[in-house]
């Protein structure tokens, strides 16, 4: 998945000398939490809800007036993407650098933006979880051919999987969760257990074991 | 005593051998109250009308059942869900469903016209199917098409499912419905198809806190679901005041049933007919209308369905099964069916664990009734 497939379009800017009050407004008006600033046609930087509210808020030290312009309370670095960039490599530079959006700069214009709200989402798309579907918790040995083995499985019998994440679970076990398009889970467990793979869920019946 | 609706022409919703929906677990069924002594005298329903599908179903999706019926081309039957494991293509599929929906809106009308109070629609429950997709075994929403007649009569509907799974086809059609309350029981979706029916759940619009699910966890016993339908559902139709009752019946929350993980018993469904019974007298005069639904142990499913038709005819509740019947259906029940009605007592060994399900469960539902606390008044 992209930045470009996840990013919200088109993108409400403001300029530096835009005021406290004005921004506020939009803030307020559009929903949402992030401005980017761009002063001629560049981006010059991104100010958030928080910066305009601490910035003109008794609590700050030298608090600003609603009618101040934003560009002392903006953080001028400000970190980008492009549209072709992974949103796990997205992802990975928000956490690092704590920041809850990405301006998505192509030719220095900003084309988009993506928010950690959008990656919330994004989340959600991978993990399947839109649609009707069973899931089920296999543990595979970590090794090359066991998430084949895994997926022809259920290709043979005609099963669509809607989803598969997987993530090491220690002691050379890769736990992998999939999303698969049928009311039938519990039997397709069995089935599983009856090839030799481990299902950590469903579980047998308690009573029955 | 109830109507009781049945055609004969059910049996054709058929995805064919393997597929658990299977129809023989009617035939089973009727021929046990039969070999009881109560040979069911059902009135026939005429088949829904194409019209009557589109009251709840999209025009291209019933053309594309149409199409894929008469074995036209299959490109696009992903998409309606259709062609899958679960909902595989038959001929006569469209006919099929359809008379399971006149079984249900023909239950309604007699509900309607004041011909009847208490009715049994010995079939139906399609509780999956969405407005343009098949789902889980269920091709056209008879529920919904039932519920939208009393709808559009300006009634106000309560639906119920106790189906082990969330009844998201109903509850989806009407999101936004303040006509409509549905509260749905059944085990948590984190695991279970169709993944949905999550306490935040509420609805939208002027149907909000109209839309109420309660999810437990994977083998929850009676006692516990029945703390749990107790602290909610009487509650739930004292504030709305439905004028009916529409009840999806299904029997696979037993603790048997091969798709799912609830460990519910035939006295869990004998306690759970009666309280249904007790809250429609006290806020629907006694307006009730049950479909059947999941259920796919064959030597359960008719049990606990001759449980719901003796209850809701006032019948009593005899301790053997016909040995006649045991016999005749013995392929069917397959080996160490037990003989009596109802399942053994205790009817599995204890096992682990109960407190902390018990924990999650109340407080799945105490976090549910401070969402919902915020709607009624
Ligand atoms: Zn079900």
């Amino acid at each position: 998945m992209l930045v470009r497939e996840i990013m919200k379009t088109p993108v409400t800017t403001i300029s530096p000398d835009t005021t406290f009050l004005e921004a506020c407004k939009l803030l307020q008006e559009k929903g949402i939490r992030h401005l980017p600033v761009m002063e001629n046609g560049i981006l010059a930087g991104v100010i958030t809800d928080r910066d305009v509210r601490f910035a003109t808020s008794a609590l700050c030290p030298s608090p600003q007036q609603g009618s101040d312009p934003v560009r002392s309370a903006m953080s001028a670095s400000v970190v980008t993407a492009d549209p072709s960039d992974p949103i796990e490599e997205a992802a990975r530079v928000m956490r690092a650098q704590k920041i809850g959006c990405l301006p998505v700069v192509e030719d220095r214009s900003v084309v988009g933006i993506i928010t950690n709200m959008d990656l919330l989402d994004a989340l959600l798309r991978l993990a399947g979880v839109y649609d009707s579907t069973g899931r089920l918790e296999v543990s595979l040995d970590d090794v090359p051919g066991e998430l084949a083995r895994l997926t022809s499985f259920f290709g043979h019998r005609n099963v669509n999987i809607r989803s598969v994440l997987t993530y090491p679970n220690g002691q050379g076990l890769i736990r992998t969760v999939l999303r698969v398009d049928t009311n039938q889970t519990l039997p397709l467990a069995e089935a599983l257990r009856e090839a030799q793979f481990t299902v950590l869920w469903p579980m047998p019946k308690p009573w029955l074991r | 005593m109830a109507s009781v609706i049945y055609h004969p022409e059910y049996r054709r919703y058929d995805f064919g051998e393997d597929h658990p929906f299977t129809p023989a677990r009617l035939a089973c069924l009727m021929d046990l109250l039969a070999s009881l002594g109560y040979p069911i005298s059902a009135v026939e329903p005429p088949v829904a009308s194409r019209e009557e599908i589109l009251t709840v179903h999209g025009e291209a999706y019933v053309a594309a059942v149409e199409a894929l019926d008469r074995g036209e081309s299959e490109a696009g039957a992903m998409e309606h869900g259709l062609g899958t494991p679960d909902n595989p293509i038959f001929p006569g599929m469209d006919l099929a469903a359809r008379w399971l929906v006149g079984g249900t809106l023909h239950g309604a009308r007699l509900i309607a016209d004041g011909a009847d109070t208490r009715v049994l629609q010995l079939g139906g429950g399609l509780h999956h199917a969405a407005r343009a997709k098949a789902a889980g075994f269920c091709l056209y929403n008879d529920l919904a098409v039932a519920i939208q007649e009393f709808v559009s009569r300006g009634w106000y509907v309560a639906y119920l499912d106790i189906d082990l799974h969330h009844g998201d086809g109903v509850q989806s059609l009407f999101y936004e419905s303040d006509h409509v309350l549905t509260v749905s029981l059944h085990e948590s979706g984190y695991y279970l198809y169709p993944g949905t029916g999550h306490i935040h759940e509420l609805g939208s619009g002027s149907g909000r806190g109209m839309k109420i699910n309660i999810p437990l966890e994977p083998f929850t016993e009676g006692d516990d679901y029945l703390e749990a339908f107790d602290a909610v559902v009487p509650q739930a139709l004292s504030w709305f005041s439905p004028r009916v009752l529409v009840v999806q019946a299904g029997a696979d929350g037993h603790f048997a049933d091969p798709m799912g993980d609830l460990a519910l018993t035939t006295r869990t469904y004998q306690a759970l007919y009666t309280r249904i019974l007790d809250l429609a007298a006290r806020h629907t005069e006694g307006r009730v209308l049950f479909t059947l639904g999941g259920g796919y142990a064959p030597a359960v499913v008719p049990r606990v369905w001759a449980l719901l038709y003796l209850t809701l005819m006032d019948l009593p509740v005899p301790e053997r099964l016909p040995e006649d019947w045991m016999v005749k259906w013995a392929h069917v029940l397959g080996p160490g069916a037990i003989a009596t009605l109802h399942d053994p007592d205790p009817p599995y060994p204890a096992f682990a664990g109960g407190e902390e399900r018990r924990r999650r469960n109340r407080n799945t539902v105490s976090r549910l009734l401070d969402s919902l606390s915020r709607y009624w008044f």
